[in-house]
């Protein structure tokens, strides 16, 4: 659906974005995860058309793509990091949307615009001037306002930032209902916590290069050196930490509070042989949990001190390879 | 830092009294005699003149000189002292242009004059030894009048002393009481001898035979610079030559005369222009034939300090229109032909003061009295609104941009609607948010 | 291409709806109506018994002398000739001219900044389709002002018994025209530039240059600053809007339809270049500021 070749941007002598290779199936949620200044944006931006790639090639639809391709642009659907509605605040939240309809060209789109905007709330306020809306409701306008022409693929750059809970769980069921409708979905996100529950794959773009990109429980896997047991008891006894150290496959022991935590290799469910020894000793564990890497712990893990692990080298400053 | 002030402020007077005062230099200059499509008239280009500006295709007269220029800054502009110093040189003027040859002119005697014909304009240009010819002639012609003049002068005296002595006879016979009918015969029989004309050939005679440079170009950028006897160039003696032609000449202008102001006529120049008049009077006009020039062109050649507009074409009065009539149509589309007439301006008396434009009576009150004014008289009915003219040369011909619209324009009308008119935008303002709020209110 | 002008149908209508429900337009044409109609009354107030005299007014006083003194007499004679309505047009059109291609521009600039004219283009239409959209705006409504003004000056001259006169339609035709090239510059320096107040800046740079060069041989000045200024006006007046409308004034002046019609055309291809080096430019630099 969505397949870059070698795609590279230069600024002057600066390597904005390194040969980047993606490679996004249709009907995928797909992370794109990097820190400010890693090549997210310049990366997507030349997807979208917006900046000419020094290098590469982009497919979409299995086509090659040219800003020019207004009807491969067509089929595709952009929610902004930033809504900038500050243009239109004179018009409604309808016109607006009316706006946009026409420039697709949709026919009888007053159905399609009511539907979209009860599905996110905002049918209520669809006469209002959208000055008055808030930020969440302009979040939700622009992503309303993107699915409208029904693209085959939705890009949201940072789409639930500086929404409240509600209004996230609002857009995750959103994101998540248009994908099972076979839509495919390009995220780019730094609430990793937010990109690891909705996402079907990630890429990690670091310094201009793709830094790693899989299914998020292999990349997770993949990177894990070690995983935590945690066990909460009605009371840790002295010395049980350090008794619980003596088995081969426990790494470290610590106490929190009156949770016990073990870390053990990645290797292997340890979790038996725990509680069977915890059982012996008359204590009952009250609950048992073990923790594998969190995406934002691989995300850090990759951008600063596995560079070497997946690029075969040391990074050096300023990015230069 | 005082003294610093005291000092500045003591050079600003300084330098504003200085500035006032009229520099009086001596300069080479050219002195130019060019034909201005109506008549000559000088002009001088000096050393801070980069260039002469003449008309094409006509004899203009340019001498090398060395005089006195000073600023005058009553009038604003460059004069030049000749009573003091006027020096002419003598030497060649040598002359480039992209389309000529190089050439080496020689001053050469010459006069012009504008002799008497049917139009205004009749200009000649005698040069060489027809200079001196055509000077002669007049000079014969003006000798032969004041022989005449003289001889007139003395049979006036002879007519006069016979007119005495008869009026001394029959006065002294009629006292006597003698018959005195003989003598009143031959009273009545003294004839007053004819003065002699001076001479008519001339509306403008020649000159006294000058000498110059005579500059007949075509359209056309050149340079010039005086060349000494000896042939070495005289430094400062080159300037640019403008040469250019009118743009058009199909173009009629009118004086306007308003009945209340005859001393101070206007006129409308540019062809399809309107003119608006407040009726308080009628209007007498003068068709005349006009041609077209660039405006900064012109001006230089008239003279050559002078300002002007190189991108505005302007329109020079050259000569009456002889022999023309003029169609006027009101807006009713009533129309008639009016022939120039002649008019005689009348003082009012007692305190009114002013005067007032009367048809000229020349057997009657206006006898032995030449008419103020010939003109096209155009009354100015009240309630007029529009008068159209157009002017028809002697053969009956339309002369092309003669026609005009006369329109009768008091105090402005309308000015409350006008005013509110200006308005409206602000009252479909308040309509559009009236509606667009009502539309989107929740 | 038909998306193209499909989107920049929709945004010249936004933009044509949006100028219509703003107040700045009705004050701008509220400002040029009334320059109009003073010029107008106090012209009627001008006129005496031999004519139009502008020292009878001290409004036309003043400016009669100070065009005077700058363009000449012969300026003068020439602008008031057939009554004060190509005056009163010159001067009610500017500060409507200038609020829209001020307006344009700024607002070209401030969408490309914060990123309104990237939205645009994600779907089918790019930075021409926006700038023809805008362009569109800027013509319809002076087409719209321009019949404004028409009617209220034919108002005015059909109560005063004046008249509008030929060079009055001439130069409604003529102002025009010389407005799509000046609207033309407009995109291209938002187009140039990355913001709203680099935009402006150089567009008032670039009509101000050009109107210096245009004044610089129009104006009353000695040879040599007019050689000067004769010498980069040459360079410079193919690709100012001025010089064409100066070209098509001459042409009026002179009766020559067909010269008047090439300054048109000219004006016309001039803007058709000036919005194929925007086009070409934006497709270069890009959307984004």
């Amino acid at each position: 659906m969505i397949q870059t070749k070698n795609l590279s941007k230069l600024y002057g002598n600066f390597k904005a974005v390194d040969r980047v290779d993606l490679n996004i199936p249709a009907g995928e949620i797909y992370g794109f995860l990097g820190p400010n200044g890693a090549g997210k944006t310049s990366t997507i931006m030349m997807i979208l058309g917006i900046i000419k790639p020094s290098d590469g090639e982009i497919f979409l639809f299995n086509e090659k793509y040219t800003p020019n391709r207004l009807d491969l642009r067509k089929r595709i659907g952009v929610v902004p990091e930033k809504h900038p509605t500050g243009m239109w605040t004179w018009m409604t939240g309808f016109e607006y949307m009316a706006m946009f309809a026409e420039f697709f060209g949709l026919k009888n789109s007053k159905e399609r615009i009511k539907h979209l905007l009860s599905q996110v709330d905002l049918l209520e306020v669809g006469n209002k001037k959208i000055a008055e809306f808030s930020r969440g409701m302009l979040q939700k306008l622009s992503i309303v306002r993107a699915l409208l022409h029904d693209p085959d693929i939705l890009f949201l750059d940072e789409p639930i930032s500086g929404l409240d809970p509600i209004g996230i769980k609002q857009i995750r069921d959103l994101i998540l209902a248009e994908n099972r409708e076979g839509r495919t979905i390009f995220i780019s996100s730094h609430l990793l916590s937010e990109m690891e529950k909705i996402c079907h794959r990630v890429a990690i773009i670091f310094r201009g290069r793709l830094m790693a990109e899989d299914k998020m429980s292999a990349l997770l896997a993949k990177l894990a050196k070690d995983r935590e047991i945690h066990i909460d008891l009605e009371s840790i006894p002295s010395q049980l930490s350090d008794q619980i150290k003596t088995f081969p496959f426990v790494l470290d022991s610590m106490e929190q509070d009156n949770t016990l935590i073990i870390k053990v290799s990645k290797e292997g469910d340890y979790r038996k042989p725990i509680s069977e020894y915890l059982i012996k000793k008359n204590l009952i564990p009250l609950r048992i949990e073990e923790k594998s890497l969190s995406l934002e712990e691989a995300f850090v893990t990759i951008t600063r001190d596995n560079v070497q692990m997946f690029t075969g080298f040391p990074l050096s400053e300023g990015g230069k390879q | 830092m005082k003294k610093v002030l005291i000092l500045l402020l003591f050079l600003i007077v300084l330098a504003a009294i200085y500035a006032d005062v009229p520099v009086r230099k001596e300069q080479f200059i050219y002195s130019v005699m060019a034909f201005n499509g109506k008549d000559y008239a000088g002009t001088f280009a000096g050393e801070d003149s980069d260039a002469i500006y003449l008309i094409a295709n006509v004899d203009n007269f340019i001498s090398a000189r060395k005089t006195f220029v000073y600023f005058w800054p009553i009038t604003a502009d460059w004069k030049t002292d000749t009573s003091a110093l006027n020096q002419a040189f003598e030497g060649t003027l040598e002359l480039k242009g992209k389309n000529i040859e190089p050439q080496t002119i020689s001053a050469m005697k010459y006069t012009y004059f504008n002799v008497r014909g049917e139009y205004e304009l009749n200009w000649k240009v005698a040069k060489g030894e027809e200079a001196d010819k055509a000077w002669e002639h007049y000079q014969s012609l003006v000798d032969a009048y004041w022989k005449a003049s003289s001889e007139h002068r003395q049979s006036q005296m002879v007519f006069e002393m016979m007119m005495n002595e008869l009026t001394k006879q029959i006065t002294r016979l009629r006292e006597g009481g003698k018959d005195i009918s003989e003598l009143l015969e031959k009273l009545k029989g003294l004839k007053s001898p004819e003065p002699p004309q001076p001479p008519k050939d001339y509306i403008m005679p020649p000159g006294p035979v000058q000498k110059a440079f005579i500059l007949n170009l075509p359209v056309g950028e050149y340079r010039i610079r005086f060349i000494y006897e000896d042939g070495s160039v005289m430094e400062g003696s080159d300037r640019k030559v403008v040469v250019f032609e009118k743009r058009r000449s199909e173009g009629i202008g009118f004086e306007v005369i308003p009945g209340d102001k005859w001393t101070r006529p206007v006129e409308s120049k540019t062809p399809s222009s309107v003119l608006y008049v407040d009726g308080t009077t009628d209007l007498y006009l003068r068709p005349f034939f006009q041609i077209e020039f660039n405006d900064l062109f012109y001006e230089k050649m008239r003279k050559n300090d002078s300002k002007g507009n190189p991108n505005l074409m302007k329109w020079v009065r050259i000569q009456q229109v002889p022999k023309a009539r003029i169609e006027i149509s009101d807006s009713s589309g009533k129309s008639g032909w009016i022939m120039e007439e002649p008019f005689y301006v009348e003082q009012i008396k007692g305190s009114a003061l002013g005067y007032k434009i009367v048809p000229y009576d020349p057997e009657g009150v206006h006898k032995d009295r030449d008419p103020s004014l010939k003109a096209f008289y155009i009354p100015i009915q009240e309630g007029a609104s529009v008068i159209r003219l157009r002017v028809q040369d002697k053969n009956g011909l339309d002369l092309s941009g003669s026609s005009r619209q006369i329109r009768v324009v008091s105090e402005p009308r309308f000015k409350i609607l006008l005013l509110l008119l200006s308005l409206l935008p602000l009252v479909v303002l308040a309509v559009v948010w009236t509606r667009r709020s009502r539309k989107y209110t929740p | 291409m038909s998306d193209r002008i499909n989107a920049a149908k929709v945004i010249a209508k936004r933009k044509i709806f949006e100028t219509i429900i703003n107040p700045g337009f009705y004050i701008v044409q509220t400002i040029g109506l009334l320059l109009g109609y003073f010029l107008i009354t106090r012209f009627v107030q001008s006129i005496d018994s031999s004519g139009f005299n502008f020292q009878l007014n001290p409004v036309y006083d003043l400016i009669g002398r100070s065009l005077e003194g700058a363009l000449g007499a012969t300026f003068i004679d020439k602008l008031f000739s057939e009554g004060p309505f190509l005056f009163a047009l010159y001067v009610s059109f500017i500060p409507a001219f200038l609020y829209l291609s001020v307006s344009s521009v700024f607002k070209f600039g401030l969408e490309k900044k914060i990123g309104a004219l990237e939205l645009i283009t994600y779907g089918p239409a790019d930075g021409t389709s926006y700038f023809m959209g805008s362009f569109a705006r800027d013509v319809l409504i002076t087409v719209l002002y321009i019949l404004v003004l028409v009617v209220f000056f034919g108002i005015a001259a059909a109560l005063n018994n004046l008249v509008l006169g030929p060079m009055f339609l001439y130069s409604l035709v003529l102002i025009f025209f010389i407005s799509l090239a000046i609207y033309a510059y407009g995109i291209l320096a938002s187009v140039l530039t990355d913001n709203a107040a680099s935009s402006i800046a150089l567009f008032l740079g670039a009509l101000i240059f050009f109107l210096i060069i245009m004044f610089g041989s129009f104006t009353i000045v000695s040879g040599y600053v007019r050689n000067l200024s004769n010498v980069i006006a040459w360079i410079i007046k193919w690709l100012s809007p001025f010089f064409y409308w100066d070209l098509g004034l001459r042409a009026v002046e002179s009766g020559n339809s067909l010269f008047f019609l090439l300054s048109l055309f000219l004006l016309l291809l001039l803007s058709g270049i000036i919005l194929l080096i925007s086009h070409l430019t934006l497709n270069a630099r890009g959307v984004r500021s």
